[in-house]
């Protein structure tokens, strides 16, 4: 349900970005969305769409790349994308792992066209 | 043209949530950010912990909802101060509201600060406030899978609170289930089960916000 507040911030940032390249069109805006940022990807292109409508990132797309979990071991070190049920080391069975992907919720790039910047 | 911005899409609430902490360090303020469904229970735990405090504890209270003052005007009844942010729409708090609510309190005169937020265990999760510890509330009325449901919201909150337990007899909410289902999502995370209506519960949660309190303060006055 956040999901056009973070449209909103990722728009804020990203029109930030075209000023510093002066006359340049946005065509894309490339996001990295992890499983655990509760966000859901759909939502947040409809929320990224309706608020760039009569913006200068009317014409932006949205590329998603969608991040899985993956918990480390702090026993074994093995890395792995835990299972709906357990998160414990699938090697070991150690119940202590650590999250170390799946919150992102970044923004990697953007794709301009136009005026090159000088 | 490719440009590269590798930037949080929420690096600006970051950024205010880092001045919260900082303001919250200097003033030696152990903050608390209570998330749950909404009804799970988080307005009641507070009423009852407020209740229990002596008068002089120096505590104040947040509290975020869509619309309607009615939180704030409960919480008021125990003397300390309460301040309601409504959001108009928006589902969670972010950085930017807590530091706007703050504006016009003395923060030394404060050791705790509780801040509650709009029931969801969805978006809330995403936006630091720059509190020491997310506390998250499961009632026995709701399912003992949304841990698992959640999982987001189970990995960050340090402390989990099963509330409503008094109603444990006539629902059939699996208790130790849900403690596993809790733990598997988070191995190390506290759980406290508490009823407001029969006050169980309460001494121990009471001793978990002072023995954190105690740690906080500590940790981060190292750490800045």
């Amino acid at each position: 349900m956040h999901e056009l507040s973070i449209a909103s911030a990722i728009l804020d940032r990203v029109t930030a970005a075209a000023e510093q390249n002066a006359g340049a069109r946005v065509t894309k805006v490339g996001l990295r969305v992890g499983e655990l940022a509760s966000v859901d990807p759909d939502a947040l292109a409809f929320g990224f769409e309706a608020l760039a409508k009569g913006t200068a990132l009317a014409d932006a797309v949205l590329e998603i790349e969608y991040r899985k979990r993956k918990q480390r071991c702090t026993a074994c070190n093995l890395e792995f994308e835990p299972g709906e049920i357990s998160s414990n080391c699938p090697a070991c069975n150690h119940a202590d792992t650590v999250c170390i992907a799946g919150k992102e919720l970044d923004i990697s790039f953007i794709e301009v066209e136009g005026p090159p910047c000088a | 043209m490719r440009v590269e911005i590798e930037e949080k899409v929420l690096s600006e609430n970051d950024r205010l949530a880092q001045q919260l902490r900082e303001r919250f360090c200097a003033h030696k303020v152990f903050c608390v950010n209570l998330i749950s469904s909404p009804g799970s229970g988080k307005t009641a735990l507070l009423e009852r912990t407020l209740e229990a405090l002596p008068r002089t504890a120096r505590v104040a209270v947040l509290t975020g909802d869509i619309q309607t003052e009615n939180d704030a005007r409960r919480l008021a009844r125990a003397g300390f101060p309460v301040k309601q942010i409504t959001t108009g729409g928006t589902c969670h708090l972010d950085a930017s509201m807590i530091i706007k609510a703050l504006a016009d309190w003395d923060l030394d005169a404060i050791d705790i600060l509780f801040v509650e937020n709009v029931g969801n265990l969805v978006c809330p999760t995403s936006y630091d406030l720059g509190e020491h510890a997310k506390i998250v509330l499961l009632s026995v009325t709701e399912g003992e899978d949304k841990p698992l449901k959640y999982p987001s919201i189970f990995a960050a909150a340090e402390l989990c609170i099963i509330s409503k337990v008094d109603l444990l007899p006539y629902v059939p909410f699996n208790l130790p289930q849900a403690i596993a289902n809790a733990r598997q999502v988070h191995p190390g995370m506290g759980i406290v089960e508490t009823s407001c209506t029969k006050l169980q519960g309460l001494t121990e949660w009471l001793a978990w916000l002072e023995r954190r309190k105690t740690c906080a303060i500590e940790e981060r006055a190292n750490q800045m």
